[in-house]
């Protein structure tokens, strides 16, 4: 450790500046508008005033932008959980050399861009899709279906961008876990019901929120996925953030929508430390009594 | 067994199809030779793989992408790289206050920074389009520079520089000569992974996008919403693959994950 205080400033200050005045300051000059009284009543003077939020959401659209923005993140949150509790104990289970191989390929749309992940399920979804081919082909429906432009086309586009994180955070969680936890508990004559609700799940949990919070807050703030599979209808909060700037011009309705993004985002991080320093205290606790 | 010997091969192809197939039917459809985006394809043809190189706003965006993408990362490592070596290395007041400002930028959405920025910046000082995207994609690097540094930084002994400086050396020579060559990698990993999330970008760039003036993912989004052809499908294919090159190239010589 180097004790000078003014060098350590020196190398550390450019950063912090600059991360203040392009992000922070900005950002909260944004988040503070959406109380301003001036900036929402057009009342002289600095007082502040909740009525943005008020009238935010006295619109049944942006009520149903935001209860679909929630419900989505929490369905993509929970599918995401199931489907990556069956993959991650696959994976666990494989030879190591295999092992690697299947975790590079999960890993593998992560390193694709977004946009061209998204844009994939025009092509699988749309009315000369294949999913609409394969359902007249069978005669389950007589017409091509609308699943394009609708929240299932959402919720599957989100699912496919998310569910590597999750599945990569279980994998870790899983193996970090005592080897043979589940065979002592089957020996002791739990079903498999049993081991994962009594065994696994608690000693994964701190995987599964680390997952659950990189696949929720994801989802919120996704622009990309409802942009391209939502069409201007069926919108989420950062698209409906966009159509108040771009098309209607409300400045004060971006600012509410960017507060209520920011306070979730930060809750979801805030949970996830707690969960990672109560882990710190438990393993600490174990080495002293050790 | 024979319910698990079962279980694990069908969770785990149905996984990666779900994961990886849109990919390859997106590489398939690149290779059409239809006049729309179809899958299966219609013939096979490399004409909308040589259309990509032809469209005028791809070439101008995919430079645009690529300068921001380089030129963002390496000033956020060179506000970066100091930085992390403060926090790692200093007794510094506010670290904790240093640390989350300067690592904020990855929580907040990228939609909100772009329009803070384009509204409390750009349009009251006058910035041009491309110096406020410039500001804006090194903001989004900065948190993964300093991330990956740092880490790298704190599974190095400390005790080697300050070792350099008791034989004689400046804190400086002992930084160059003795710390940098230590951290080559873990400063090599971040700007891989600083280019790659600068050069996705889409929310961030929006609103200060101008009229011919976007990244290369934004121009794609405003394209595929007037034109059905298979072209942004071959991008798409062509992009992935350099990407995953990259990364690839990396892991093999960097050993890439150990720092991300």
């Amino acid at each position: 450790m180097f004790q000078n205080r003014a060098e350590a400033l020196a190398l550390a200050l450019p950063a912090a500046i600059f991360a203040a005045a392009v992000f922070l300051v900005p950002v909260l000059i944004l988040l503070s508008e959406g109380f301003r009284s001036a900036a929402v009543d057009g009342a002289a003077g600095g007082g502040w005033t909740l009525s943005a939020f008020t009238e935010f959401f006295s619109s049944s659209l942006n009520r149903t932008v935001f209860l679909r923005t929630l419900r989505l993140g929490a369905i993509v949150t929970v599918v995401s959980a199931v489907i990556g509790y069956a993959a991650a104990f696959a994976i666990v289970s494989l030879k190591p050399s295999t092992k690697g191989k299947i975790t590079g390929l999960v890993v593998l749309p992560l390193m694709i861009s977004p946009v061209a992940r998204t844009y994939a399920w025009i092509v699988i979804l749309g009315r000369t899709g294949i999913v609409n081919q394969a359902f007249q082909a069978l005669g389950i429906s007589e017409a091509p279906l609308r699943i394009l432009f609708s929240e299932t086309a959402i919720f599957i586009g989100l699912l496919q961008l998310f569910l590597p994180l999750m599945i990569i955070s279980l994998i870790s969680a899983l193996e970090n876990m005592p080897k043979d936890a589940i065979a002592a508990a089957r020996v002791l004559g739990a079903n498999w019901f049993q081991v994962f609700w009594k065994v696994i799940l608690p000693l994964t949990r701190e995987g599964l929120v680390i997952g659950g919070t990189l696949v929720f807050t994801g989802s919120l703030t996704a622009y990309i996925t409802p942009a391209i599979l939502g069409g201007s209808k069926v919108l989420m909060l950062e698209t409906l953030m966009y159509q108040q700037v771009s098309v209607s011009n409300n400045f004060v309705s971006a600012s509410v929508i960017a507060f209520i993004l920011i306070v979730m985002s930060f809750a979801a991080n805030i949970l996830l430390k707690r969960v990672a320093t109560a882990r710190n205290r438990v393993r600490t606790e174990a080495r002293g009594t050790q | 067994m024979t319910a698990r010997n079962f279980f694990i091969p069908v969770t785990l192809f149905l996984v990666i199809a779900f994961l990886i197939g849109p990919f390859l039917i997106i590489v398939a459809a690149s290779f059409s030779a239809g006049e729309t985006l179809a899958f299966p394809p219609q013939g096979f043809s490399l004409r909308w793989i040589a259309k990509v190189f032809t469209v005028e706003s791809f070439r101008a965006s995919f430079a645009m992408s690529l300068f921001l993408a380089i030129g963002g990362t390496a000033v956020a490592l060179m506000l970066g790289i100091p930085a992390s070596y403060a926090l790692s290395r200093y007794k510094l007041p506010g670290a904790e206050v240093i640390r989350t400002v300067v690592s904020a930028p990855i929580i907040v959405p990228g939609i909100i920074v772009g329009l803070a920025l384009l509204r409390y910046i750009v349009v009251p000082f006058g910035v041009g389009i491309t110096p406020a995207l410039f500001l804006a994609h090194t903001a989004l690097v900065l948190p993964y520079a300093v991330r990956v540094v740092s880490a790298s930084l704190d599974n190095l002994r400390s005790d080697i520089e300050e070792a350099a400086v008791l034989l004689g050396s400046s804190r400086l020579g002992a930084f160059f000569r003795v710390v940098m060559p230590n951290i080559r990698g873990g400063i090599l990993s971040a700007f891989i992974l600083g280019f790659v999330t600068s050069f996705n970008q889409v929310p961030v760039s929006l609103f200060l996008s101008g009229p011919g003036v976007r990244t290369l993912p934004v121009d794609m989004i405003a394209y595929m919403e007037i034109v059905f052809d298979p072209s942004v499908a071959a991008l798409s294919s062509l992009l992935a693959f350099l990407s995953i090159g990259i990364v690839f190239a990396a892991e093999r010589f960097l050993g890439f994950s150990r720092y991300v």
